[in-house]
């Protein structure tokens, strides 16, 4: 992606995700200590760093997964977190916040009473209030774009790890979402399954959706973003394209973290 | 000693008579505790304190004192105090009560084990917090207590006979009738152990066909 010429585009494309010195602490443990993050429509950023780095919790706050206790998270100009809403009014506008972004899980949290359609089609109908031959038309389009059309009458539990992931990433992209967040989509699957989800991930990229990707796999992250952070102890240690990133690492904190995870690779 | 079972036969009609309200008060009781033991689920686990904690309380109660009681109190009790509900309805309310609160436990279970991975899959879709719950939570909890539902509705199949102590002309009761006409206790305590045992078994294969058709979806 790094070699074709909409790189530059995306640098003065518009703003979709904003984050700005967000801090979230669980009890003592201070996990996110003022992390600040732009993402511009149609780039692509991965987050990489160690376990408890505080990746994950970045994501799912972005979500609202998990409330942050300070700072601002803004998704293509609406604020995500409102501190000052309180109950109802403010259910009602994450809903519709969460409806603008696609969340896949490591553990894919496929809904195992509904056919792989159902599970796709379910919030465009109820959500959106899309008719069902049109969500249904639609959905089996995204079910060949994941390479499942003909699962479409399965139940999650004759999948395999991959093909649930990419049920997942299906069902995510059902509501058109501005920006996908991909929390350790690959880290559950056996080595032989990752490859099959990482394509369906790089054909998303080349159709310039936005992603914001926390990964462990250190080549896909270079391979597909455009923008690579590196985080360590609740802090944006060093950022920047991946080459530099990966081959010209400037913080000490970040070459030991290649160091390990290249050794294992 | 001498078995006669040609009394049995010609009283059958009130036997079968006996069997159908023993049916339809199960059938009755049958949907009050599933429906009634969900609604009481939800509320213990999510509801205000107000009602969840008179609920929690009304479960213990019902759970900690016989069946046969609480009818007693239902008819006699409540009769006293000048509440006159027909035995047949007081039947129905007493043993679907009673099971409700059983019930009512058992979605709780199983509602918690679902994982907390779902709600946050159908939250991130935008699903709202009743939506979660109505489309994603409450169908796989219904599926996960499919089992112990089960036992639980053959369990009370048979308590229907307790109703017999206030009055309902269900099976147990019908079939003292005709015993006091023709003195054969045997052949008639026999015969309506075989129907329940039939009914049983009816139930019972019919709810493990039910559960494998629905294996795929657990």
């Amino acid at each position: 992606m790094k070699d074709q010429p909409q790189v530059s585009d995306k640098k003065s494309a518009p703003l979709m995700l904003d984050i700005i010195n967000v801090k979230k602490a669980f009890g003592d443990l201070e996990v996110l200590k003022g992390i600040d993050l732009q993402v511009t429509r149609g780039q692509i950023v991965s987050i990489i760093g160690s376990s408890g780095s505080g990746k994950s919790t970045l994501l799912r706050s972005i979500n609202h997964l998990e409330t942050i206790d300070s700072g601002e998270i803004w998704l293509d100009g609406v604020r995500v977190n409102q501190p000052e809403m309180k109950g109802m009014e403010f259910e009602r506008h994450i809903n519709s916040v969460r409806q603008n972004m696609g969340m896949v899980f490591q553990g894919f949290n496929l809904f195992p009473h509904l056919s792989t359609l159902d599970n796709i089609r379910l919030a465009p109908i109820k959500l959106k209030g899309m008719e069902k031959h049109e969500a249904t038309d639609f959905c089996m389009e995204l079910l060949a774009k994941v390479g499942l059309q003909d699962k479409a009458d399965v139940f999650p539990s004759n999948l395999s790890g991959g093909q649930k992931q990419r049920v997942a990433i299906a069902r995510a992209l059902a509501m058109q979402p501005k920006v996908m967040l991909f929390d350790e989509a690959t880290s559950a699957l056996d080595p032989e399954l990752v490859e099959e989800v990482n394509l369906v991930m790089k054909q998303l990229a080349r159709e310039q959706m936005t992603m914001l990707i926390v990964t462990h796999e250190m080549s896909f992250a270079n391979e597909v973003s455009d923008h690579v952070l590196f985080m360590d102890q609740g802090v944006v240690c060093e950022q920047g394209p991946p080459d530099q990133l990966f081959s010209n690492p400037k913080e000490e904190r970040t070459k030991n973290f290649l160091k390990k995870h290249l050794q294992q690779q | 000693m001498n078995f006669d079972f040609a009394p049995v036969w010609e009283n059958m009609p009130t036997l079968l008579e006996g069997t159908g309200y023993t049916l339809f008060i199960a059938l009755f009781s049958a949907v009050l505790s599933l429906v009634g033991g969900m609604a009481v689920a939800l509320t213990t686990l999510y509801g205000k304190k107000i009602f969840s904690y008179p609920l929690r309380f009304f479960i213990w109660l019902f759970m900690g004192t016989p069946l046969l009681l609480q009818l007693y109190l239902l008819y006699f009790g409540l009769g006293q105090v000048g509440i006159l509900i027909p035995a047949l309805l007081t039947g129905i309310l007493g043993l679907g009560i009673h099971y409700m609160a059983y019930n009512a436990d058992i979605f709780r279970a199983t509602i918690i084990s679902i994982e907390k991975g779902q709600t946050e899959a159908a939250r991130s879709l935008g699903f709202g917090r009743m939506q979660t719950l109505w489309f994603f939570i409450v169908p796989q909890a219904i599926y996960r207590a499919l089992p112990q539902l089960g036992n639980n509705m053959i369990l009370m199949l048979k308590d229907t006979s307790v109703l017999s102590v206030i009055g309902v002309t269900e099976l147990v009761l019908n079939a003292q009738f005709e015993i006091a006409n023709t003195f054969r206790p045997f052949e008639f305590y026999i015969s309506v152990a075989v129907i329940y045992y039939i009914l049983n078994l009816i139930l019972e294969t019919s709810l493990n066909r039910f559960e494998k058709k629905l294996e795929s979806r657990r």
